[in-house]
């Protein structure tokens, strides 16, 4: 148990000391000053903006609308890859029929679309949600038509001999089996959600974390856009973190070393 | 209720547009709580045959007909070990050994029965340990386990224990002619071990090129003693007709 306990300990002091060299070097180039003040203010004025937009509330305000896009977009993508796919997965003539429009799409980045989705819904939430919906559609899409049409067939031919309906056969052994790859898909999709959404922002909105950025930009205050760029970073490391540990949670038995597909 | 009746049985598979014959004009009679082994090469068609029984392939001729009390077509429940354990990997294995009863609404009825072929394969140390984490020994038990909660009354079995070390391999094939002693079980096993077909079956079937080229009734005792002299005797006759060209 403490050996556990101490190469965990370990593995966050390994962890953190990128970040310590990293601020150490920009804490040495401002103080010795190698950079301009102006275009890379030092850390520590960074931390203490960071603060001071925390408390009056500014960040939280634009942070809270990033999540919230963030989410109701995955949820709506949600409603609609997984159903779609289980279909696709399940039929291969469905496959057959989809597969030339959704490799088209599949192939066009969300960004580009966004002058059309302004033009068609509005600068409002429903052009956001979009952008959100067709970045995170393939990673789930895809990785969940993979996960229920390879279903190893020997597991299949276990429950035809015990006797189970097709039916019984999708929710007991289909799924679970398909249950991994699914959550790899979905985990990818949430990345790729979060760097869509700040890129619609960038273009279009009146709030969030994107629009904070190019706000910045408009009244020449790099600090600000260093804060946007660290709270972006920073939530979408968290929110992944926290994925991975619930995905631990769903699927005890798999191994979760792998990276696949995480860039 | 426990019989199997074999007719004219024919299965061709085609590879690279020529027809190969797994399976052809096989006859067999097998009756209720009878212990038949099959031995044979490699690609004599025992495992072609065993899923045509379990109906996981259609026959090309012929039939399979469990057969009930005089003779009539019966409901019976047919299961089958695969020659790998084919767990299901996001189950313990406790859930594996349970998934063969999700029909059952019985919940205590399932526990039950579960916990006592736990304990008689020794696996209740390890119920809660999933499928990657105990060895192939004791997965292969869990499969048997599975099937045996299944209840069937014919149990098909595809060199179960081919994949084993020879002491795990021990300890299972004395099990296995337990649980056919104590348990009312039709048992068909498959394998290419003749020491094996001959420690553990009643009647020992030689096949060859998809149909029996041999068949041989096994009167010893169990426990078998594979170092006594009829048994030498029996297994270097099987040997001799495997062998034959």
């Amino acid at each position: 148990m403490n050996a556990v306990t101490l190469s965990e300990k370990m593995i966050w002091v390994k962890r953190s000391i990128a970040v310590v060299l990293v601020l150490a070097a920009w804490s040495f180039c401002s103080v010795a000053g190698l950079v301009n003040d102006y275009l890379l203010p030092a850390p520590w004025k960074i931390a203490d903006l960071a603060w001071k937009m925390i408390c009056d509330g500014t960040l939280l305000k634009h942070v809270w609308i990033s999540l919230y896009r963030v989410f109701l977009g995955f949820g709506i993508t949600l409603g609609l890859a997984f159903p779609l796919a289980a279909v696709v997965g399940l039929n291969k003539i469905f496959f057959e029929l989809l597969e030339t429009p959704l490799e088209f799409v599949r192939h066009v980045p969300p960004l580009a679309t966004t002058p059309l989705l302004i033009l068609w819904l509005g600068i409002g939430e429903s052009s956001k949600l979009a952008v959100i919906v067709l970045a995170t559609f393939f990673p789930i899409f895809l990785n969940t038509v993979n996960g229920v049409s390879q279903c190893d067939k020997k597991l299949l031919e276990v429950g035809r001999v015990l006797g189970l309906r097709p039916f019984e056969r999708i929710v007991r052994i289909i799924l679970p089996s398909a249950l991994p790859v699914i959550i790899v898909g979905l985990r990818l999709g949430f990345g790729y959600s979060w760097r869509a959404l700040i890129g619609a922002e960038l273009l279009a909105a009146a709030a969030g974390l994107g629009y904070m950025i190019i706000e910045a930009e408009a009244l020449a205050r790099p600090d600000i856009v260093l804060v946007g760029i660290i709270s972006i970073g920073t939530l979408g490391h968290l929110l992944d973190s926290s994925f991975l540990r619930l995905s631990r949670k769903l699927i005890p038995w798999h191994e979760m070393e792998s990276d696949y597909g995480r860039y | 209720m426990g019989g199997i009746e074999i007719h004219a049985l024919g299965k061709q598979f085609q590879i690279n547009n020529r027809l190969i014959p797994a399976v052809c004009n096989f006859e067999l009679q097998v009756s209720e709580r009878e212990f038949v082994t099959i031995v044979g090469k490699s690609g004599c068609g025992k495992t072609t045959l065993l899923r045509l029984i379990c109906g996981l392939e259609n026959a090309d001729q012929g039939y399979v007909r469990l057969a009930g009390h005089n003779g009539k077509a019966f409901d019976q429940r047919v299961s089958i070990v695969f020659q790998e354990p084919r767990l299901m990997p996001w189950l313990t294995v406790r859930q594996n050994m349970a998934f063969s009863l999700l029909k059952e609404n019985d919940h205590q009825k399932v526990d039950r029965t579960v916990n006592f072929f736990l304990n008689m394969l020794g696996l209740t140390p390890f119920q809660d340990a999933y499928p990657r984490q105990i060895s192939g020994g004791m997965a292969q038990r869990t499969a048997l386990g599975r099937t045996l909660c299944f209840d069937p009354d014919i149990i098909l079995m595809d060199e179960p224990f081919g994949a084993l070390d020879a002491f795990t391999r021990h300890n299972l094939q004395q099990e296995l002619v337990d649980i056919f002693l104590s348990q009312n079980k039709t048992i068909i096993f498959v394998t290419h071990d003749v020491n094996e077909a001959v420690l553990l079956g009643q009647r020992v079937l030689v096949m060859d090129k998809g149909s029996i080229r041999r068949e041989l009734a096994i009167d010893i005792p169990y426990p078998r003693d594979a170092l006594s002299k009829d048994f030498y005797n029996l297994r270097e006759e099987i040997l001799r007709s495997v062998l034959k060209p």
